[in-house]
């Protein structure tokens, strides 16, 4: 009671009252104030500054205090809301601007707050409702047996009871007579409950999959084409040498002309081809190219049984690279009278890639 | 529908507001059709909407009539009647500047077993016993307190109930989107604290009375026992 007629009586004289604060928190910044102003009265502005800065230090130290001592705050026996009020009324006196006026203003949202609650609780001693004792008496309508203890393993539960899983049902049930609640539908069979989000999932999961499927096919299509390019390859390979082997095995003392194993008078990607495939059986030390007496080349099968490790290092060392563009193939074609390909071309698609080319 | 025929309805449903069983010979007969489908049409959403017991929006209905209907309200009230009549429901505005709307069930309270689903029956249970708390408690409660008062009933905010799971989301999110419950934010607290309160629902779906009725019936005492409580029971239904 002394601080509210403290304050009564100095609020004329508000600056001076504050050196003679009663608080000890506030002291520190009482005295700077206090040398603040006596620094200088004409440089005013300056002054100001750090007055307000003061100020505003002490409304958030005073709010910060209230919140945190909230619950000591709202005891109904205490008188800590009504001294926090006092004291924040004390720092209205030196506010002169809206900044610190906004800081009184949160201030008094928070103490009208805890005011509020304390009113409540006031209400409620007047009203004698013992939360606690209705929370036993409802358990014991639930129909809690209390000679069996709960086994369970969490400490948070209290002991002293079992209570029935159809503990909320018989609640419930009562309720219901104090609910005008419009009843929900319910379905006779009981099997339409969880229809309708099944079929959502399960267009979604559909559309998922088959996106998938795409995904996946698209690459694997691919491998496939890869891989039957390169068993192309190779089985073209060993369709030659088979070609060149039986060639040679039909008339051993003819040299076969390498022209005409490998040119295709109907297409000249074709004998590109067979050039390429050749190459292989070369690589691979299955065929051999020489000269013969009339400088043009040939090419015969090595004997796989005999010497095959020599010959192959030998192939490997000569590297010979042929050019052999369009004209060159139709003037070979017309010199050595080539009218058929050795190498039947394997397949109608080959045939069609030809054509287009 | 022309143009001149809509207007014409619409002057007589003005004239005869209230009364339009005595008077349909006054309208053309196509145009009666139409507002019986449009109202059939509403009621069934109205029905299928309340499931959720969530309020439901005027927007919503607007929508479901169709726009182009400037004889709305006469829509509503109809739809409102036939709800009443057939179904024993009242269509009510819960929040008149939001423009919600709820379904109430104002056939007097039979005996016996009430058809409802488990499920909802046990939330029924809890959500009395939370309105009969924060009646009893001044009609307002922190969310400490409540949460308190739960566990004593074994049922913890924290961990998973094994009949309500989530309790807190059940409280805060379903009850209080269903407007069974008011739950708002205390100003300035860190971690931040609630208040809960009675929400319009729990207003229209029960009464003070009817909650003093059900406390006193479980601690076995009289209404009156608790004055304060009783006197504002008593001036909420005499009002």
């Amino acid at each position: 009671m002394s601080q509210t007629s403290d304050s009564g009586e100095s609020s004329p004289a508000s600056r001076g009252r504050r050196s003679r604060s009663p608080r000890a928190q506030e002291d520190g910044g009482d005295t700077a104030g206090d040398r603040l102003r006596q620094l200088s009265i004409n440089e005013g502005e300056d002054r100001d500054r750090d007055h307000n800065r003061m100020i505003r230090i002490q409304y958030r130290k005073l709010i910060s205090t209230v919140q945190q001592n909230r619950e000591a705050m709202l005891n109904s026996k205490s008188n800590k809301l009504t001294e926090a009020l006092e004291e924040a009324n004390r720092l209205f006196d030196g506010v002169s601007r809206a900044r610190e006026a906004a800081l009184d203003a949160q201030f008094l949202v928070l103490a009208s707050s805890i005011g509020k609650e304390k009113a409540n609780e006031l209400q409620l001693e007047m009203s004698a409702f013992d939360s606690a004792a209705f929370a036993e008496d409802l358990l014991t309508f639930m129909g809690i047996n209390r000679t069996e203890v709960e086994e369970t393993d969490d400490p948070e539960d209290i002991p002293g009871g079992f209570l029935p899983s159809d503990a909320w049902q018989t609640v419930g049930q009562e309720a219901l007579k104090y609910l005008r609640r419009a009843p929900t539908f319910h379905y006779m069979m009981g099997s339409f409950k969880s229809e309708p989000p099944v079929p959502k999932q399960r267009i979604e999961r559909q559309k998922k999959a088959s996106r998938g499927k795409a995904e996946r096919a698209m690459p694997a299509q691919l491998k496939k084409m890869e891989s039957s390019h390169q068993e192309a390859t190779e089985k073209e390979v060993e369709r030659v040498l088979r070609i060149l082997q039986t060639h040679f095995e039909n008339d051993p003392n003819t040299p076969i002309s390498f022209f005409d194993l490998v040119i295709d008078p109907n297409s000249f990607a074709h004998t590109m081809e067979n050039i390429f495939h050749v190459s292989f059986l070369i690589k691979d030390g299955l065929a051999k190219i020489k000269l013969d007496e009339d400088g043009l080349p040939i090419i015969e099968p090595t004997k796989p049984t005999r010497g095959g490790e020599e010959d192959n290092r030998t192939g490997a060392r000569n590297q010979v690279i042929v050019t052999l563009d369009q004209k060159e193939w139709k003037e070979i074609i017309e010199i050595f009278q080539i009218t058929e390909a050795m190498i039947t071309p394997l397949s109608q698609t080959t045939e069609d890639e030809m054509e287009t080319e | 529908m022309s143009q001149r025929k809509r207007s014409k309805g619409l002057s007589s449903s003005q004239m005869t507001d209230g009364e339009e069983d005595c008077s349909p010979s006054q309208r053309d007969q196509p145009f009666q059709d139409q507002m019986n489908q449009k109202v059939s049409e509403l009621v069934q959403f109205l029905l299928v909407k309340d499931q959720k017991k969530i309020p439901i929006r005027r927007a919503d209905m607007l929508k479901t009539v169709g726009q182009k209907y400037k004889n709305y309200t006469e829509i509503v009230n109809r739809a409102g009647k036939t709800l009443q009549e057939v179904f024993g429901l009242q269509l009510m505005e819960i929040d008149t500047k939001l423009h919600t709307y709820i379904l109430i069930d104002n056939l007097p309270r039979a005996e016996g077993e009430y058809l409802c689903k488990d499920k909802e029956k046990e939330k029924m249970g809890l959500l009395l016993v939370v309105l009969s708390f924060i009646f009893m408690k001044g009609n307002s409660v922190k969310d400490t307190a409540l949460w308190e008062f739960l566990r004593l009933l074994r049922v913890h905010p924290g961990k998973p109930h094994k009949v309500f799971g989530d309790v807190r989301k059940l409280l805060m999110d379903e009850f209080a989107r269903q407007k069974y419950l008011d739950v708002t934010p205390i100003p300035l607290t860190d971690p931040p604290e609630f208040k809960f309160q009675w929400g319009p629902r729990a207003e229209k779906e029960t009464s003070k009375k009817d909650v003093l009725k059900f406390v006193a019936k479980i601690q076995g005492k009289d209404p009156t026992f608790w004055v304060s409580q009783n006197k504002e029971a008593e001036a909420e239904a005499a009002s």
